[in-house]
């Protein structure tokens, strides 16, 4: 016997994932709508935005810039998140919460002044506007989810397991490679995936440091800021699968390191 | 050392160094357009005494405020009833469900609200069958707090639902067994019980509505503007960083205080008052 | 003569101010089978990982073969240690794991493989092969941990509490497994445990160890019939301590008087004073328990306070009229002539050579 109640709050729930998710199937449904303004009754089929889209030079150009971003960005945030959480792992040392905070604060920082100081700081050195520009500003974003990540699953290895490498005869180095490595590789591809989605995602302060050297974001970005365009829908609907199949992967390895071990 | 240098350099070079250059960047001047590197106050004065600028940060504040008490309030029947009234694997799937949102993109999910919220868009549409409306939502404060409420109802419905799920159930049962009403168990047992983590979650929302200017800007129609947008608006006009730097600072101070409240009244020991 | 082989030369290891192993000083000979036992936080495990070089000694000197090994990092020695949780490679099989050794040291993969079969099939393990170790029973992996650690063929194993993740049962079996691999190979077993029966059914030699000190040294019949002093005689099986003033001394047994009566004790070691106060201890296997008074030298009246069952063992727990705590071990059978009822009374006796004066309070 369910209660009234309890009936009532499970609808709540499905109007609260209602809320949540209506915008990401509108958009999905839009980019195949015909009307510029869409509304309720829907307009005719069309794949006349995604055409757009896809015979759109700075679309290709921006969606360049923002792979090589992502693709960067996933690497060095993965092992610089790799050696800190090793170090948070391993070694206890004077200041240890203060390093922690370094690597795990930078979310906190609202995007805007993140951007604006990035973009004083790297026009200072010269560096603003460089195709490169955006991967260091992302790099900071990134690290501290690979860190968290990959520092979960240490904390699921067997804290002797890398001593038992070193007492059959492996060096520092090679206990890592053949111990450390493989025990956290379901969390490294796990890192790679969601630090690439991120990067992929982020608009705001690749909007302030990216200049000419535009990502994917940043044209949505200034498509928004003019008329209203369906072009964002198509180009959404790309991104959201871009991103959510980096997320499942991701997942997927996540799950895995859970069930085995 | 080895493992800890690479985390250090580029946090500190790319990270802590820019936030304190913003700080030194706002004691610059600008003369004809130009910025100088200078150690004058100017900049703090000209902001600080400016009405549009008190009007802004009353305004976000009130904004990030409301937003705070608005999505934890949105978020606590859901989360109660995804920590108590389902299973396991039923709550797993729906944390999983709302992590979705944070992986797609912001920008296009308040487009799509945009066109939600138009006067002849989709919501009005359904309003106009009950014959009412049309309401303008989209460039109002209701619209921006749509938007805050697009950006981090999940997150807060995931922060609740995990502390509240890790509640020891038979506190709850005993309450139950000594006579506690149900609405009565929740406020006197329930609350206190995942405080922390209800904190936590205003917190997040708080700091994201806050410095978030999409949705002031796309959905509230930027005017009067947030201090967010008052900090785009600076930049991009020309080179008047340094007062977007002052801007900059009084937003992380703020969220500093708010952050270090929080968490002391989170971790208050119970029955220290 | 048998061969020394490992020297602890007043090794102390400090963490901060806490001082885990206190000065000490100790030599095992080459094919010895050794127990280290205490109880947890005795220092026991970090003197076994100073063996292996996995931590350092503050001050003394460890010598394995005659070599002083202070210096030397884990990999440099082949010290080879079955870990208490296993320390499994969970992403290798049973291959994997038990060729780690000899690829870390260098060796060809085809002779890793062979010797590494070897092992495999040496220790059942042979259906297993390719089989992960997360797949594998707890006996299994057990059994895994064991093959990977000989696999280099070493002089001297360390085994850190390999038991005790296993079942009852499990750990008989695996005790006389133990045992006899370690007769065959005829190499060193350095052994921790806190289980004194796994210690002393396996050991040719016991260390314990109290509070980072060497408590006693010796083989377990010794330490279970003459424990060295009250901490031992506490520690180890079911003792009756019983306190009292030495009234005289003939020979090697001393007479005690106590509040609870009079009663002989042995003392093989050293001789108390006349007129001290002192302690002896009788073994709770050794006591006989009757209904009637016995017509035998030591005897004491006791109440029963409580009783408990191990087995075909029952413990009986008694208290004598100045709240002296005394503890039997009977045959269930024995029982039966008893009549056990919580508050009766009974008699305790002992044979005076099977009491033994402490030789310190400690």
């Amino acid at each position: 016997m369910i209660s009234f109640k309890s009936i009532l709050l499970r609808c709540y729930v499905v109007l609260v994932f209602a809320v949540v998710f209506a915008p990401i199937i509108a958009s999905f449904v839009f980019s195949f709508n015909s009307d510029r303004f869409p509304t309720v009754p829907l307009g005719s089929f069309t794949t006349h935005w995604y055409q757009q889209v896809i015979s759109d030079s700075e679309f290709w150009e921006a969606f360049r810039n923002s792979a090589i971003t992502a693709i960067c960005t996933a690497i060095v945030a993965t092992i610089i998140g790799f050696s800190a959480a090793y170090t948070d792992y391993r070694y206890q040392f004077f200041g240890k919460s203060v390093y922690l905070a370094l690597g795990l604060l930078p979310p906190t920082i609202p995007l805007v002044i993140f951007g604006l100081a990035m973009l004083a700081w790297l026009s200072r050195l010269g560096m603003s506007g460089q195709s490169y520009s955006v991967f260091l500003a992302h790099v900071v974003m990134c690290t501290p989810f690979a860190m968290a990540i990959i520092r979960l699953r240490l904390s699921q290895m067997d804290e002797s397991l890398e001593a038992a490498a070193w007492n059959l005869g492996a060096s520092h180095w090679s206990a890592l490679r053949h111990v450390v490595l493989p025990f956290v590789r379901p969390a490294i591809i796990s890192a790679l995936c969601l630090t690439a989605a991120v990067s992929f995602d982020e608009f705001a302060v690749a909007w302030f440091v990216s200049g000419l050297n535009k990502t994917v974001p940043v044209v949505v970005l200034e498509i928004l800021q003019g008329q209203v365009d369906p072009r964002i829908n198509a180009i959404g609907t790309f991104v959201f699968l871009t991103s959510m199949t980096l997320v499942v992967i991701s997942q997927v390895f996540l799950l895995t390191r859970t069930t085995k071990s | 050392m080895l493992w800890r240098a690479p985390l250090l350099i580029w946090q500190i070079l790319f990270f802590v160094v820019p936030l304190f250059f913003l700080v030194y960047l706002s004691f610059w001047v600008v003369k004809n357009y130009r910025m100088t590197p200078a150690l004058d106050p100017v900049n703090w004065i000209k902001m600080l005494s400016r009405d549009y600028f008190w009007s802004a940060y009353g305004l976000t504040l009130t904004m990030a405020t409301v937003a705070a008490l608005l999505v934890s309030l949105l978020a606590f029947p859901a989360a109660y009833t995804l920590a108590f009234k389902v299973s396991a694997r039923v709550r797993q799937l729906a944390v999983f469900v709302l992590i979705i949102p944070f992986f797609t993109s912001y920008l296009v999910r308040i487009y799509a609200w945009q066109t939600l919220l138009a006067e002849n868009g989709v919501i009005n549409a359904f309003f106009s069958l009950l014959n009412l409306g049309p309401f303008t939502m989209l460039n109002t404060p209701i619209g921006t707090m749509v938007g805050y409420i697009a950006l981090t109802l999940p997150l807060v419905v995931i922060l609740q639902t995990i502390s509240l799920a890790n509640i020891d159930r038979s506190l709850v049962e005993a309450a139950h067994n000594l006579g506690c009403g149900k609405l009565r168990t929740i406020l006197t047992v329930i609350i206190p019980l995942a405080k922390n983590g209800i904190i936590i979650g205003m917190v997040f929302c708080f700091i994201l509505s806050f410095g978030d200017f999409v949705s002031p800007y796309y959905l509230g129609g930027s005017k009067p503007p947030t201090l967010s947008i008052l900090i785009i608006d600076t930049t991009k006009a020309g080179q008047q960083w340094p007062k977007a730097a002052v801007v900059a600072i009084t937003m992380i101070v703020t969220l500093f205080i708010v952050a270090i409240a929080a968490v002391a009244a989170a971790y208050k020991r119970p029955g220290t008052r | 003569m048998p061969e020394t082989q490992v020297e602890f030369e007043n090794v102390s290891r400090h963490f901060g101010d806490f001082v885990a192993v206190d000065n000490i000083d100790f030599a095992i000979d080459r094919g010895e089978f050794i127990a280290l036992m205490g109880p947890s936080g005795c220092g026991k495990t970090t003197t076994l990982r100073m063996l292996a070089g996995l931590d350092k000694p503050t001050s003394g000197i460890i010598r394995l073969s005659g070599t002083v090994m202070n210096d030397l990092g884990p990999q440099q020695r082949d010290t080879p240690m079955v870990w208490q949780s296993l320390a499994l490679f969970p992403f290798l099989d049973v291959l994997g794991n038990v060729e780690f050794g000899l690829k870390m040291r260098g060796v060809a993969a085809d002779e890793r493989k062979k010797r590494a079969l070897e092992w495999i099939e040496r220790l059942g393990l042979g259906e297993f092969v390719k089989r992960q170790v997360t797949q594998l029973s707890g006996g299994q992996r057990q059994r895994v941990a064991l093959a990977r650690a000989l696999v280099t063929e070493p002089e001297i194993l360390l085994l850190d509490e390999p038991l005790s993740a296993l079942d009852a049962h499990l750990v008989v079996r695996m005790q006389g497994e133990l045992k006899r691999l370690q007769a065959e190979l005829g190499i060193t077993f350095f052994y921790v445990t806190h289980s004194q029966s796994e210690a002393f059914a396996m050991a040719d030699r016991v260390i314990i160890m109290n509070e980072g000190r060497i408590a006693q040294i010796g083989a377990p019949r010794e330490i279970y019939r003459t424990p060295a002093n009250r901490f031992i005689a506490q520690f180890v099986g079911r003792n009756n301590i019983i306190n009292g003033t030495v009234s005289s001394i003939a020979g090697n047994m001393a007479t005690f008087t106590t509040p609870i009566g009079n009663f002989e004790a042995a003392c093989p070691s050293v001789q108390p004073a006349e007129r001290s106060e002192a302690s002896f201890v009788v073994s709770g296997d050794l006591m006989k328990i009757s209904k009637m008074r016995p017509d035998t030298k030591n005897q004491v009246e006791c109440t029963l306070i409580s009783e408990e069952f191990v087995g075909s063992f029952v413990t009986l727990f008694l208290e004598s009229a100045d709240a002296t705590e005394f503890k039997v071990e009977v045959q269930q059978r024995e029982l039966e002539q008893l009549e056990l009822t919580p508050g009766g009374t009974f008699w305790l006796s002992w044979e005076s050579g099977h009491a033994y004066v402490l030789p310190e309070n400690a």
